[in-house]
């Protein structure tokens, strides 16, 4: 079963699931039918009383028969209950499932495809699209038995007692069925009006609060509170509109198909003085129908729910389908790493360096000298001509290249996990290697304190060094690091360089900055101008280059370089 | 400023309701009629089976009437619902309304020290809440108790026994049924947890693809994924069972006392049947009101719940309302000339008692002056900005614009006095010339093509693809161009004075001498105070170190 398992189609999440919709199944199939059981008890019960009365019946036969109607009112609804289990379950695995595949695609998907405007937020969208998937999978299921099977049943009975009489009955319930299906149209218009107002207006909600201070200070208050007058005015229409039609049509839907009481109750009646029927089939006739009809008009749903699953898992499906399989790259650390006339259009040319593991290499340039674009080449993110080696092979970023780029990227997680990520390690060591111990330490919860989306509950400095620190938990033999150290200050930035040192002894570091007074320390420098990139080392680039050494010279000397 | 009397969310809906009298008599018309109407058929059933058992025959009028009742109620069911969803919506707006009056007029420091993620959820969430206790809440719960008292009033009359009989079970069904619903309301609860989780999982993901696919943390991520969606998986089974379990228990306890009914008026022994006992027609309507008991109690449950949340969202909204309002300006007030621009005469201020800020500042700028303020982070140079706009008041001293006090110069003044440029753009709904304009009408067209040219961003714009009528996305400007956005915006009601706060902190170099020279230029016959270096660095001007 597993082995086949294909998420990109619905067929497969039904087969999977096999051992619930049998349950589903049996279980369904006796309660619907069983359902036909209380109106006819109730029949017997209401014409039993009549017998005893008139002495052709015993005391002993109304004890029998209610424990008979007890009993298998009990044995209904246990099978209802289990249905009802069922189903849920299903759908609750159905949805587990498809999360999973979804989430499986979605975290081996390239970057680049996912910087994409539309394919991320596709992505979050599509979470939502499962549940909605599964839930129609689930009212679908439920329906078939509860609107499909119950209905059935009841039309049997209804033809068994009196077909003439059925006929007629079962003319108003498709009338309110296509009335029904006729206002959907006005139902879903005035509900997609009613949802783009209630989005207005949150959004409206959301300009009034974020920006009170600027529309304060500006004067303009009161011309904001017009504008929001008129987002509620028209919420306010949209949402009667909308509500009305959903709260008002049902009741009308049941007196419609209600009207076939009048025959049952005239024509009933004369089948009872005809002794074609006694009273308990009479009245037994009368509730299976106000349950059919209570039954009838749910089937409408049925559609609904289907319809809204298919929309949902057309959205899903292409993200679903083709299942991305693990890249695993495998490669010999501790190996050389050579660039060779490496170039990115428009940006830098001609750049060729070797580094061995353990040395550090800095790279630096004025403004937007295309420093971050070097590091972004090395990730495979950006075309470039040349070739950059590692060993002898041409470069694959994965397993290869670590990066910590000025987005921290933390997860909303302890401090622990966000170092460790799942590994069984001391996160001491690391916190202890960026300077952090003492202030982890002095945290609530310690390591286990929560940081917050994006590590919002953390200052920019104390962001930045819990990024490196889950670098150097999971080292990589070339570490591109572009700018980790902008929100430290000096000492403790000097701190945490001589730890780098120590922890990648083992990797070759590139570290991309704008501050340079650690560069006299660093194994070689890479300068990048007007497009021209060329490395050497600190002490050549003083020489050689006025510009650079002007921008050491000023940094050294003036100690604040922002 | 009007004074605005105390308002609370009780306040608000007896005002919404003495204001829409006929539309609440109507409620109360279809809530007691269709309750009255929905009782008649199983009486009318009655009378039919009876004469039926009798032999006797019927008028087909029986059977209209039956019909009749039965489409009655459902037209005065269909009417509630209408008019109560009208009712609704309107206290609703007339809440949003009394929430949005009392954000203008909030003090600036709670206005800045409230997060925008939790007013906004009084305004939608808190607010919904009240809406429901409306729409199912109160109304429905009250139509449900007559029912339920009605329907016993008529088996007590038909079956004094039953009703006794279901005045015992009532407490123990309304307790089972609280219960499941309580229980299912935590699972409910947890799950929403656990569901906040899973989806804030993915942007996440998203948002750090590329320390998961550098570190290799693909399988990692998915098992934190699968943890969440574990929990959430757990707390929905939770709500399965007591979903599951709930109507066949009732529907059971419905079957027995039926049964219990039927065999007691069957008995036949005398003291049993003076209170048991009934004709067939009785026992078919009585069948039918028994299970019409159960379904109101049910739904009573689900009621208290409504009103349980909606009570905690009334006391949010109430705490909301109940803070403190600001100081009102003076209308009529004229500012002076031949004084200073600003001046700050020994101003004391601090945002809490305990911590001064701004000790016995003094200080002059003469129209026209450009002064830079320094000193390190914290010193009080954004505060100072703070007072001269007016949203705070000093506690001693005076802080003077034009030779008037600042906090009390109207709102509607502000715009022609002071272009105040932060560190960060904010944007506001609507198009690119909305950005400049700020929805104020008496700026023309020209004003704001006059200040995008004075700040450099005019072809930009113009290349746009609607030019200034473009709808304003962020994607379509890049950092350093917001902040220029800024400045136009600061402009385009030609203010006398600039303020200008580290404007340039967030921006490279090279964005930076872009936003500087569009500063240059808008500085020109102003006075300007700012807080920044570079600027001051270009253009000269007074400095002023506050310790």
């Amino acid at each position: 079963m597993k082995k086949t398992f294909d998420p990109g189609r619905v067929s497969s999440y039904f087969q999977a699931e096999w051992r619930s919709l049998f349950v589903v199944t049996v279980s369904g199939l006796l309660y619907n039918l069983g359902l036909l059981a209380g109106p006819l008890f109730e029949g017997r019960l209401a014409q039993c009383l009549l017998d005893i009365f008139g002495g052709s019946k015993t005391f002993t036969d109304m004890v029998m028969l209610a424990a008979f109607y007890i009993v298998t009112i009990a044995g209904v609804q246990l099978a209802r209950y289990i249905k009802r289990f069922y189903v849920r379950r299903f759908a609750n695995n159905t949805n587990l499932r498809m999360k999973q595949a979804l989430y499986h695609n979605l975290v081996h998907m390239p970057r680049t495809e996912l910087e994409k405007e539309s394919v991320g937020s596709m992505m979050t969208r599509a979470v939502s699209d499962v549940e909605a998937c599964a839930e129609g999978m689930r009212k679908f299921t439920t329906e078939v038995f509860d609107t499909g099977v119950a209905l059935f049943g009841y039309v049997g009975m209804l033809f068994y007692y009196d077909w003439h009489l059925a006929f007629l009955c079962l003319i108003f319930p498709p009338f309110a069925y296509g009335i029904a299906e006729k206002m959907k149209k006005v139902v879903q218009r005035t509900g997609a009006v009613y949802k783009e107002s209630a989005s207005r207006l949150s959004s409206a909600t959301m300009d009034q609060v974020t920006n009170a201070v600027t529309y304060r200070v500006y004067g303009c208050e009161g011309e904001r509170k017009k504008a929001y007058e008129e987002a509620l005015r028209d919420y306010e229409s949209a949402a009667v509109r909308a509500q009305v039609w959903v709260g008002a049509l049902p009741p009308l839907y049941h007196v419609i198909s209600m009207v076939s009481v009048m025959f049952i109750i005239s024509l009933g009646s004369q089948n009872v003085r005809s002794h074609i029927w006694d009273i308990g089939i009479f009245t037994a006739y009368l509730s299976c129908y106000a349950k059919l009809s209570v039954k009838s008009s749910k089937a409408a749903k049925l559609f609904n729910s289907v319809q809204k699953a298919e929309v949902s898992w057309k959205r899903i499906k292409p993200l679903i389908q083709s299942v991305l399989g693990e890249n695993i790259v495998d490669y010999i650390p501790c190996q050389t790493l050579r660039v060779e006339k490496l170039g990115v259009d428009g940006v830098f040319f001609d750049l060729s360096f070797s580094a061995e593991p353990g040395q550090i290499i800095g790279i630096t340039g004025p403004v937007a000298c295309g420093k971050s674009m070097l590091g972004k080449a090395f990730l495979q993110e950006r075309e470039y001509s040349g070739r950059i080696l590692f060993g002898e092979r041409e470069l694959v970023a994965r397993g290869v290249i670590g990066y910590l780029g000025h987005d921290p990227e933390l997860f909303s997680d302890t401090v622990e996990n966000n170092v460790l990520l799942g590994n069984d390690d001391d996160v001491w060591n690391y916190l202890k290697a960026v300077d952090m111990d003492a202030e982890v330490a002095a945290m609530p919860d310690g390591i286990h304190t929560k940081v917050g989306t994006g590590g919002l509950l953390l200052s920019g400095g104390q962001q930045q060094r819990l990024a490196l620190a889950r670098t150097l938990a999971h080292r990589k033999p070339v570490l591109v690091l572009d700018d980790p150290f902008s929100a430290l200050d000096r000492e403790t930035e000097r701190k945490v360089f001589v730890n780098l040192k120590k922890c990648a002894k083992d990797s070759i570091v590139l570290l991309i900055s704008h501050r340079l007074y650690l560069f006299p320390e660093l194994d070689g420098v890479i300068w990048m101008e007007n497009g021209c990139a060329k490395a050497a080392d600190h002490h050549a680039w003083m020489e050689h280059s006025t510009l650079y050494r002007e921008l050491y010279e000023l940094q050294v000397k003036g100690g604040q370089p922002e | 400023m009007k004074e605005h009397a105390k308002r609370n969310t009780g306040s608000v809906i007896l005002h919404t309701i003495r204001q829409s009298k006929v539309l609440s008599t109507g409620i109360l018309l279809t809530v007691a009629g269709a309750v009255i109407v929905a009782l008649l058929p199983p009486l009318v059933l009655e009378w039919i089976v009876d004469r039926l058992s009798i032999g006797e025959t019927f008028a087909f009028l029986a059977a209209v009437l039956y019909f009749g009742l039965i489409a009655l109620a459902g037209l005065l069911e269909s009417g509630r619902e209408i008019l109560l969803t009208v009712f609704g919506q309107r206290i609703t707006r007339s809440l949003r309304r009394a929430l949005d009056d009392k954000l203008s007029r909030l003090t600036a420091d709670d206005l800045s020290k409230l997060e925008p993620g939790v007013i906004s959820s009084r305004f939608i969430g808190d607010v919904d809440t009240v809406e429901n206790l409306f729409t199912s809440g109160i109304i429905s719960m009250a139509a449900d108790l007559c029912k339920v008292v009605s329907i016993f009033v008529i088996i007590g009359g038909k079956n004094p026994g039953l009703a006794v009989l279901l005045l015992l079970l009532v407490p123990v069904i309304f307790g089972f049924t609280r219960f499941v619903q309580k229980r299912s309301l935590k699972a409910q609860l947890e799950n929403r947890k656990a569901v906040a989780k899973v989806t804030n999982h993915v942007p996440e993901t998203i948002k750090n693809i590329r320390t998961i696919h550098t570190l290799e943390k693909e399988a990692y991520m998915e098992g934190r994924y699968g943890d969440y969606i574990g929990e959430s998986y757990a707390a929905i089974e939770k709500t399965n069972f007591f979903d599951s379990v709930y109507s066949p228990v009732i529907l059971i306890l419905n079957a027995v006392v039926t049964a219990v009914v039927m065999v007691l008026s069957a008995s036949g022994i005398p003291v049993v049947t003076t209170f048991f006992g009934m004709s067939v027609g009785t026992a078919v309507a009585v069948i039918s009101y028994i299970s019409q008991v159960f379904g109101p109690l049910e739904s009573i449950g689900m009621e208290i719940q409504t009103i349980q949340s909606a009570v905690a969202g009334i006391h949010r909204i109430d705490e909301f309302l109940a803070l403190p309002e600001r100081w009102n300006t003076d209308e009529m007030l004229r500012l002076k000339e031949h004084v200073p621009c600003v001046e700050l005469k020994n101003v004391c201020f601090g945002y809490v008692p305990e911590h001064e800020i701004l000790h016995e500042m003094s200080l002059q700028v003469q129209t026209g002056e450009h002064l830079t303020l320094a000193g390190r982070t914290g010193a009080g140079k954004s505060t100072l900005f703070k007072l001269l706009l007016g949203q705070y008041q000093p506690w001693s001293g005076q802080v003077l614009i034009y030779g008037q006090e600042a906090s009390l110069i109207p709102d509607s003044e502000k715009r022609r006095l002071f272009g105040y440029v932060e560190q960060t753009f904010h944007a506001v709904p609507g198009t690119v010339a909305d950005q400049i304009r700020l929805f104020d009408e008496s700026i023309s067209l020209e004003m704001v093509e006059e200040a995008a040219r004075i700040a450099g961003l005019h072809e930009t714009i113009t290349k746009l693809h609607e030019g200034y009528q473009t709808s304003y996305a962020v994607e379509l400007f890049s950092q350093g161009q917001r902040q220029l956005l800024s400045i136009a915006r600061a402009i385009a009601a030609r203010p006398k004075i600039l303020l200008l706060d580290e404007i340039t902190a967030n921006l490279d170099a090279d964005t930076e001498q872009t936003v500087l020279a569009a500063l240059q230029n808008a500085s020109i016959n102003r006075t300007v105070l700012s807080i920044s270096h570079r600027l001051y660095e270009q253009t000269g001007g007074k400095i002023i170190n506050i310790i």
